[in-house]
């Protein structure tokens, strides 16, 4: 089942509306309108689909079957760190997968899913670039190279630290 | 024609005075890789700890970024050139922030460069060793990536006063059809994979009726483990623009777009940046220095469909549909894009013929072989000591590529194979080593320049392993449209798994031989087409190793985990130390009663930390397959290994 | 008018037609299940691969539905090479279908059993192992039911959809291995008009779109 829209997602919905309405129209917008929902919103739940499909007079069915083509889009919302494990040839032959499945198992999530508080999800992806660092993986917009199996609990666990710490310094102020 | 050339004249000498006055400055200039890859390895830090230490210190100096010089083992790599200091440019690698600040006390404000942090000067001279001596930097030849990490990629100038956008002028002052005659006199072939002429492809797309023709650079470069588009295109973003109007030219496009991935969000931005520059300055739009060529270039991210490398695929996701392919005739040179005449050409491709136009086709048939002319950009990658970008002269052999300037594989281990042209390659053993690279000598041997990734492997890979890896990766990329495709890749994919597993049968071999061939027959597109090389390639020159898994459960390159085993040599271990124990992420290794270790074999997943964490000097964890042959060493019930 | 040989008959087509037509309308069968009549050679989807035809001067079997008839040409339609191909792809398909025929509403009138019946095979799908879908049932149309371990992807009913509606419901969805049709859209008022329409419905060659007997409250 599809999570349901947190308070923030509304809001940026309801940016993202004049935008779109704004956007020129035509075929050959599909895609570009879909990242345009994607940036804003970090994921396409149903209602931004329908935004598209109502914008560019096709069916949500219609807008629905292109986006499920391609591997930018995705239909659950990202966690606030998402874990971008490399999955290049590189990584690959370095233990790439090993690495995923040890974020795997100390998040308790498969690849493509997110955790329950949204504060981590986990995804593979197509070489990023950085062979020569291999294995790699991103949390959040951190690369961090030279990756091994016993790295991943300290990046999970920083991540958590640091977040207790911004909540206590919220709480004090 | 006076017209053209005075036009560009104008610009040119603007750029250029500009640059004289940057490069006569007797400031000190540091130059910053930064592509991506640079910014992976912490280049940002390192400008930042540079700009910090400077106005620390109040030395003014010239902080210029520039792309990427390709050398990705030594990032974040940093020119620092002092003329007042009396020595040349000087290179040096490995730039952490700590590194910049002590080269900007100690080499900037004391003039001593630091030789134990030096590469070599970049250019001849008496007092340091050139990095020409390596055979990393002399044995490479650039035409693509000759001005990557020498210009900072966002400023239009610097390329102009290089002679960027020169031969545009001149292109633009001859016939279209003399520019083609040049391309095809070069013999340059798209870079794109499958070696096509250019020139011919042009010269279709030029007789084919049809207004508002287009043309296309294909930046979808979705082979894992090649980012050399990627880095051309934040390096030197005007050299692809310049061959894309060239191309328009010589066509009669006036419609130009960039398809690049999306996952590349620096590229897009230089390039957004470096298009409306050209704009600004009148190499796009209307009118084209005067010549009455109006041509413009829009851009398109592409949202990761690796398909999408496909003319036809890529044309549909741009129209706004599912990247599927379609058969070809008609080619998107006859119907394309809206349904017109659409050239699509790779980024090295495009970034090739400005260096044609201007230098010739003779200068450019001096360098490759005959029928492969010109150079081939690889990103060489896996175990090999110097990964990195390389931009050879055709027709090196895999041989000198790997060994001589890639300085050969780390670790005292031995070289295995070398994987050529991402999925749709091939992977190839020692003894095609001399096999030359250039089109048509790798497609003889089973493999395909492809993209130009380059995986090199150490004895420790397996070649089953490595099937699988590109397998899963085509079976998820296939579009689904034909059966062959779809299903076809699904099993071969399964059986490959089975195999890595374990579970290999009689006659698995044969069906993944049968199979390959009916997929590589069968299907509609290039990638279903291509899909089964690895498989097909590995089964030629490395059939023993899936023998192996089959028949003796056993993995030579001890990868696939199921069919191997981690232990601890109790004559090795040494009691004091628990690094290994410290590292086990699933907590699978144990103290015995003599305080030696051993391994759960139950728990542990074979991520090979206890192995890297255990000092050298010990050198106790051994890895064995087939599984069974690790010994068995009991965990002591009465207590547990963390308190 | 074209003249050309096939399976050493010579027979004659009109100007600018696929070789798949012309050797249909000459009564040569060559399976196929994607290709709609109306497909000319440059739009016939060349999906399902089943027509895979020889013909001299190519390099390699081609899709007969995607080739222009040319004066002279000779197509061979049962070479073992392109016999062999079809099988295979036969098989792959059925590898991906749950053999139940006995419930399914396509049965006699399938074009699977009547491609397997053609090139003497059963419906079996040795060597290769049943990869099955789930769900088997998709119930999100206003009132088809979708088979997706019935469905071959032909896409005939996307594309007669499209061709009769100006908002089609039908689509491809997800990718590769994972592809679907579905509608994904359970828009009420649509469903009049689908009652009214059915064009996919008759128009699925293996009965993986079904009407559904009670329609959604």
């Amino acid at each position: 089942m599809p999570l349901p829209l947190t308070a923030e997602d509304r809001l940026h919905l309801k940016t993202l509306q004049p935008q779109i309405a704004a956007s020129p129209k035509g075929r050959g917008q599909l895609i570009p309108l879909l990242q345009m929902a994607q940036k804003a919103l970090g994921y396409l739940p149903d209602e931004a689909l329908s935004l598209v499909a109502d914008h560019l007079a096709v069916t949500r069915s219609e807008v629905y079957g292109v986006a499920s083509f391609y591997n930018q889009f995705r239909f659950n919302p990202p966690g606030k760190n998402p874990v971008k494990v490399c999955m290049g040839t590189a990584c690959h032959v370095r233990g790439g997968e090993i690495i995923l499945e040890n974020f795997e198992r100390k998040l308790e999530i498969r690849e493509g899913e997110t955790t329950e508080d949204r504060e981590f999800s986990i995804e593979r992806v197509a070489c990023v670039g950085c062979c020569a660092l291999a294995p790699v993986a991103l949390v959040g917009e951190t690369l961090h190279g030279h990756m091994a199996p016993s790295k991943v609990e300290g990046l999970v666990l920083r991540v958590r630290l640091e977040k207790e710490k911004a909540e206590r310094e919220a709480a004090h102020s | 024609m006076a017209r053209i050339q005075a036009a560009y004249r104008i610009l040119a000498d603007e750029a250029r005075t500009r640059r004289e006055q940057f490069d006569q400055s007797s400031l000190p200039k540091i130059h910053i890789g930064m592509a991506t890859c640079g910014i992976a390895s912490g280049a940002l830090e390192t400008k930042a700890a540079f700009e910090t230490a400077l106005a620390d210190r109040g030395i003014d100096a010239h902080v210029h970024t520039v792309g990427c010089v390709g050398h990705c083992y030594a990032e974040p790599v940093v020119v620092i050139d002092y003329p007042d200091s009396g020595f040349p440019p000087i290179l040096y690698p490995e730039v952490t922030p700590g590194k910049a600040k002590m080269l900007v006390k100690l080499f900037l404000e004391e003039g001593d460069p630091r030789f134990e942090h030096i590469m070599g000067a970049t250019v001849e001279n008496e007092m340091i060793p050139s990095v020409m001596e390596f055979a990393r930097f002399s044995r490479e030849k650039r035409v693509v990536m000759d001005r990557c990490g020498r210009i900072d990629p966002e400023q239009i100038h610097e390329y102009i006063a290089d002679g960027g956008y020169g031969a545009l002028a001149k292109a633009l002052c001859g016939t279209p059809e003399a520019v083609i005659a040049e391309i095809e006199a070069a013999g340059l072939r798209g870079r794109g994979g499958a070696g096509f002429p250019t020139a011919r492809k042009w010269r279709t797309a030029r007789a084919a009726k049809g207004s508002d023709k287009w043309v296309v650079c294909n930046a979808d470069e979705g082979d894992p483990g090649a980012y050399m588009d990627r880095t051309l295109l934040e390096s030197n973003p005007h050299q692809v623009i310049e061959g894309m109007i060239i191309a328009a030219m010589a066509v009669g496009a006036s419609r130009g777009l960039f398809y690049v991935r999306a996952e590349y969000p620096l590229a897009v931005r230089i390039l957004t940046a470096a298009v409306e520059q050209a704009r600004e300055m009148g190499f796009l739009g209307a009118d084209i220095l005067g010549s009455g060529l109006d041509f413009d270039i829009d851009l398109f991210q592409g949202s990761g469909a690796f398909v999408c490398g496909e003319e036809t695929a890529l044309i549909r996701s741009v129209e706004g549909y599912r990247g599927m392919p379609r058969h070809r005739p008609p080619y998107p040179v006859e119907r394309g894009l809206d349904g017109r005449p659409t050239v699509i050409n790779n980024v090295k491709t495009l970034a090739t013929v400005p260096p044609i136009v201007d230098k010739g086709a003779d200068w450019f048939r001096g360098i490759g072989t005959a029928d492969s002319p010109g150079t081939a950009v690889f990103s060489v990658v896996g175990n090999v000591t110097h990964p990195g970008l390389v931009e050879i002269p055709m027709g090196v052999t895999l041989r000198e590529l790997i060994f001589d300037i890639c300085g050969g594989i780390p670790n005292k281990k031995k070289f295995k194979a070398v994987q050529i042209g991402g999925p749709s390659g091939g992977c190839l053993s020692a003894e095609f080593l001399d096999t030359p690279v250039d089109f048509d000598a790798l497609t003889r041997v089973g493999a395909m320049m492809g993209s130009g990734g380059m995986v090199v492997m150490d004895e420790d890979c397996c070649m089953v392993d490595v099937s699988r890896f590109f397998l899963d990766f085509t079976q998820k990329e296939s579009c689904g449209k034909c059966t062959f495709c779809r299903i076809g890749t699904r099993h071969l994919l399964d059986i490959l798994r089975r195999l890595t597993r374990g579970e290999g049968r009689e006659g698995d071999l044969e069906q993944l031989e049968t199979l390959s061939r009916a997929v590589k027959q069968g299907s509609l597109c290039g990638l279903g087409k291509t899909a089964p090389n690895p498989v097909l390639t590995s089964l030629a020159y490395f059939r023993d190793e899936y023998e192996a898994h089959i028949k003796e459960g056993r993995c030579p390159g001890r990868t696939c985990r199921t069919l191997t085993a981690f232990y601890i040599d109790l004559d090795k271990c040494a009691r004091g130390c628990d690094a290994c124990v410290g590292c086990c992420p699933v907590e699978a290794v144990f103290t015995t009663s003599n305080r030696k270790k051993g391994i759960d074999q139950q728990l542990c997943v074979k991520c090979g930390e206890c192995m890297v964490a255990c000092p050298p000097d010990y050198d106790a964890v051994v890895k064995i397959s087939p599984a069974a042959l690790a010994p068995v060493i009991e965990r002591p019930a009465e207590k547990k290994t963390e308190n | 008018m074209i003249t050309l040989t096939a399976d050493n008959r010579t027979i004659q087509a009109r100007e600018g037609s696929s070789v798949l037509s012309a050797c249909l309308s000459a009564g040569i069968y060559i399976p196929h299940l994607c290709w709609l009549e109306a497909d000319a050679p440059a739009d016939a989807p060349a999906a399902c691969r089943l027509c895979l035809v020889e013909i001299e001067g190519f390099r390699e079997p081609v899709a007969a539905c995607v080739v222009t008839v040319e004066n002279g040409m000779t197509v061979h339609t049962g070479t073992e090479t392109v016999r062999r191909l079809q099988k295979t792809a036969l098989k792959l398909l059925l590898s991906v279908h749950r053999v139940d025929c006995k419930h399914c509403p396509a049965n006699k009138a399938c074009a699977l059993q009547n491609i397997a019946k053609f090139l003497g095979t059963g419906l079996g799908c040795k060597p290769f192992e049943r990869v099955l879908k789930e769900p088997d049932v998709d119930s999100r149309h206003p009132v088809l039911d979708y088979y997706p371990n019935r469905c071959v992807l032909c896409g005939i009913c996307v594309r007669v959809c499209r061709q009769r509606h100006q908002r089609p419901l039908l689509s491809f969805a997800r990718r590769g291995f994972e592809t679907v049709v579905g509608c994904f859209d359970a828009d009420p008022v649509a469903a009049a008009d689908c009652m009214s329409c059915r064009a996919c419905l008759e128009s699925c060659p293996t009965g993986a779109l079904v009407q559904r007997t009670v329609v959604k409250g």
